[in-house]
């Protein structure tokens, strides 16, 4: 833990749980920020002290108010500063000088206005150190407390949100509003709530590791619009869930700006947002498409228990829902839990005869509480079942609010988790009132419901699993490729083809497919005969990137003269598409008859660092784009998961007769290449492809790779 | 005009627009920091100067005048 985050750890206790809170740059005007959040403070009846500083004031809302926060004579635990951003620098460094180790800046003006806002948040920074203070904002909401022992709401929104299990964490201040206007609609209540704006000094990773701490919070919420340092996130991530709180995030921008200048199919196939859904997986985050989503999950972790597996008993008062309900429930890989005989025998003998009495449990569209109270605690007592749906449709006799107060009931009774769908909009509203007052998650859609339960449930499975160690390949020689890399730089020759890519490779103990450089027909030919008929001929120069789209190959070579032949015509094409190109030669490599073309590669990404590719490989990658990325360092399992996820898996596996190829090796080669990634900053991106992939226990080979390194001002 | 007389002035405006007496206001007083002018009070310190002194200032360059020292300085170069 750096020094920085060791200091946050230590003052963002006074920061959420101050005796004493002075509001810096308040004024008297209503109905503007710094009167506001000082109004707001005093609204929700926080339990400590508020100390107003006003300059131009003797008090605000009855209060007395000082001119500078210097002139308060009591200790102050934190500062809200909302001050106008020209002189926030100037009530810090006396914030500073009080003392005060908690300071939440409000004010707006700094980066995102541009160079002199960075100028600003650069000061900042410096007096935080300077005193050993820590900053949450600037360009922000502010925070709120709901544990009624502190009872601080201090920010501009306009309501308190209810007390609550969830911690939520988000970079914009705007989107906060909403969310809270929303959670107090539905009776979703909050353990903290923070907006950080610019993070300046406190960010998300330091309020993560807080709210792993804090007792009253069940899970993290996470919005975020950028990632700056994407490992340390990770980190964050990992040690957080593996304390048992889920991360929900919520990451604003799925655009592919940045991935189409890239030099190499890795490079243009992973764009930004892959890369962050493969770190946000492998951290074991649960990344959310929209708020929606993201509070529907989050209040299954917040209101019930964890399941002990994925059987589930629907209950339902109508056939067509209960049907959907399981359509949607196998879709997520939930099971319908089995019934005994005893518990059909109950529900023969107490509910219709028309009832269904397997699962899903179909009460019948008359019934009352009383039948949903014999079907829920039937299926509760059921050992086979770990997890109730509760299904409602508003029929003329459903007496709604009955079934819900019945629903709530018998769920405190067990200790299984119930999940409700009341489905309508206007008749089911009191009855889902009752619900989301009493904790019970509801879902208009069942189908919302199953992927929320479903979720909740595949997070706890993994949730043991934990790292694995991490396996590092000794036959490589890390000293040299440094040497071949840092001399090509040197040179300024940033583009490695083939034959020196493949150079690499070999070195770091990869398959390379038997082959040499030949610089005229007679070598060629020569070279051809060594390696062994049939070979494949490729033009090698720095200019050539994509070879076929120059006619820069020549495959299935079976004969001296054939290759002699090859070779010059393949000069004499590519020097008429592209007659400037310097051209190295040409390689005469064995050819693999048979097998199947996967790519691999490597991407350098700003925040994540290298980030590795996988994917069915060959001419049409970028169409296809049928490929799983993942941030380096890989294990097996990692690397094994990363082959399983593309679709076209069951090619590998081996389909209508097909044997079945050897994806130990492909597992080994994706470590590999992971070892080589860390080991070698200056590679900015890396593809093989092909590596071609025999049957089972034969290996592979790589067949074609390139390598693009970093200028040296980028190391 | 000289520097002590424009000084002078932008007191007499300051005090006017932020209702403070003149003798509250140090020469080196931060207008927001020191003696609390909100963003509208700055708006109203910028129209004040230019009618004190009869001068047209840029407004975007006015708002970033932050103390009395600066504003003598400011308000000079338009004299």
């Amino acid at each position: 833990m750096s020094n920085r985050a060791e200091i946050h750890k230590r003052n963002l206790d006074k920061v959420f749980n101050p005796k004493s809170i002075a509001v810096v740059g308040t004024n008297n005007v209503k109905g503007t920020v710094p009167y506001d959040i000082l109004f707001n403070i005093l609204k929700t009846e926080f339990t400590g002290v508020v100390f107003p500083v006003s300059p131009g004031e003797k008090s605000i809302c009855s209060v007395k108010a000082y001119k500078y926060v210097v002139d308060i004579t009591d200790p102050v635990d934190l500062a809200i500063i909302v001050f106008p951003s020209a002189v926030c620098h100037l009530a810090l460094e006396q914030c500073g000088q009080k003392g005060i180790k908690g300071v939440v800046i409000i004010s707006a003006g700094f980066k995102e206005v541009g160079e002199k806002g960075l100028e600003r948040e650069k000061q900042l920074r410096q007096i935080a150190e300077k005193y050993d203070m820590s900053i949450i904002g600037p360009n922000c909401l502010g925070i709120i407390n709901t544990d009624p022992l502190v009872n601080l709401n201090a920010s501009f929104a306009r309501k308190m949100p209810e007390q609550g299990n969830i911690g939520f964490l988000s970079q914009s201040g705007a989107l906060c509003t909403a969310v809270l206007d929303y959670a107090l609609a539905k009776h979703i209540g909050f353990s903290k709530f923070i907006s950080f704006g610019n993070k300046v000094d406190i960010s998300e990773i330091d309020l993560m590791y807080y709210l792993m701490e804090d007792d009253k919070t069940k899970v993290i919420l996470l919005y975020l619009e950028e990632v700056t340092d994407g490992r340390a996130l990770m980190q964050a991530a990992k040690d957080v869930i593996s304390s048992g709180k889920p991360v929900l995030i919520l990451k604003a921008g799925r655009t592919e700006a940045g991935a189409s200048a890239a030099a190499s199919h890795t490079g243009s196939l992973a764009g930004n947002d892959e890369i962050f859904d493969a770190a946000f997986k492998q951290a074991g985050m649960i990344r959310c498409d929209n708020i929606e989503e993201m509070f529907n999950i989050a209040i299954a972790f917040a209101y019930q228990p964890a399941p002990k597996s994925n059987k589930v008993a629907i209950i339902t008062n109508a056939g067509g829902p209960g049907v959907l309900t399981t359509d949607a429930a196998i879709r997520d890989g939930l099971q319908l839990a089995k019934f005994s005989e005893e518990t059909m025998r109950e529900f023969r003998k107490s509910l219709p005869a028309n009832a269904n009495i397997k699962n899903p449990v179909d009460v019948v569209g008359d019934a009352r509480a009383d039948r949903y109270n014999i079907a829920m605690n039937g299926a509760f007592r059921e050992n086979d079942v770990d997890a109730v749906f509760v299904i409602l449709t508003p029929q003329s006799m459903t007496d709604i609010e009955t079934i819900a107060r019945e629903v709530v009931k018998v769920s405190k009774q067990h200790s299984k988790p119930v999940y409700a769908s009341f489905m309508g909009e206007a008749d089911v509203a009191a009855g889902i009132d009752i619900l989301l007052r009493n904790k019970i998650p509801h879902y208009i859609l069942p189908e919302s419901m199953c992927r929320s339960f479903s979720r909740v449930y595949r997070f706890y499975r993994d949730l043991d699993k934990g790292p694995h160690p991490q396996h590092i390949f000794p036959d490589v020689n890390k000293e040299a490729v440094h040497s071949i890399l840092n001399e090509a730089i040197q040179n300024n020759h940033l583009y490695l083809p083939e034959d020196e890519a493949a150079n690499i490779l070999k070195i770091y103990g990869f398959p390379v497919v038997p082959g040499k450089l030949a610089t005229s027909p007679d070598e060629a030919g020569l070279i051809a005969l060594n390696t062994g008929f049939p070979v494949v001929l490729k033009i090698m120069s720095d200019d050539i990137i994509h070879k076929s789209d120059v006619k820069g190959v020549a495959i299935n070579i079976n004969s001296v003269e054939e290759a002699r032949n090859a070779y010059t015509a393949i000069i004499d094409q590519v020097l008429q598409i592209m007659p400037e190109a310097r051209i190295k030669g040409i390689q005469v490599s064995k050819m693999i008859l048979s097998g199947e073309e996967v790519i691999l590669g490597i991407k350098r990404d700003p925040s994540f660092g290298p980030i590795i590719m996988f994917g069915l490989g060959g001419l049409y990658v970028e169409i296809f784009k049928d490929v799983s990325f993942r941030v380096a360092p890989i294990d097996e399992i990692i690397a094994d998961s990363m082959i399983r996820q593309i679709k076209s898996y069951k090619i590998l596996d081996g389909i209508r007769g097909k044997a079945p190829r050897d994806i130990a090796a492909i597992r080994e080669c994706l470590m590999r290449l992971s070892q080589l990634a860390l080991d070698c900053p200056q590679i900015k991106e890396l593809d093989i492809n092909p590596l071609i992939v025999l049957e089972e226990f034969k290996g592979s080979f790589v067949a074609d790779a390139r390598i693009l390194l970093s200028t040296p001002t980028a190391l | 005009m000289d520097k002590e007389e424009i000084k002078s002035r932008v007191k007499k405006v300051t005090a006017k627009v932020l209702e403070i007496d003149e003798s509250e206001i140090p020469d080196n007083a931060n207008f927001s920091f020191d003696l609390g002018a909100s963003s509208m009070q700055s708006l109203l310190l910028v129209a004040g100067f230019q009618e004190e002194f009869n001068i047209e200032m840029d407004e975007e360059k006015s708002l970033e005048v932050q103390t009395v020292y600066e504003a003598v300085d400011f308000v000079s170069t338009y004299l």
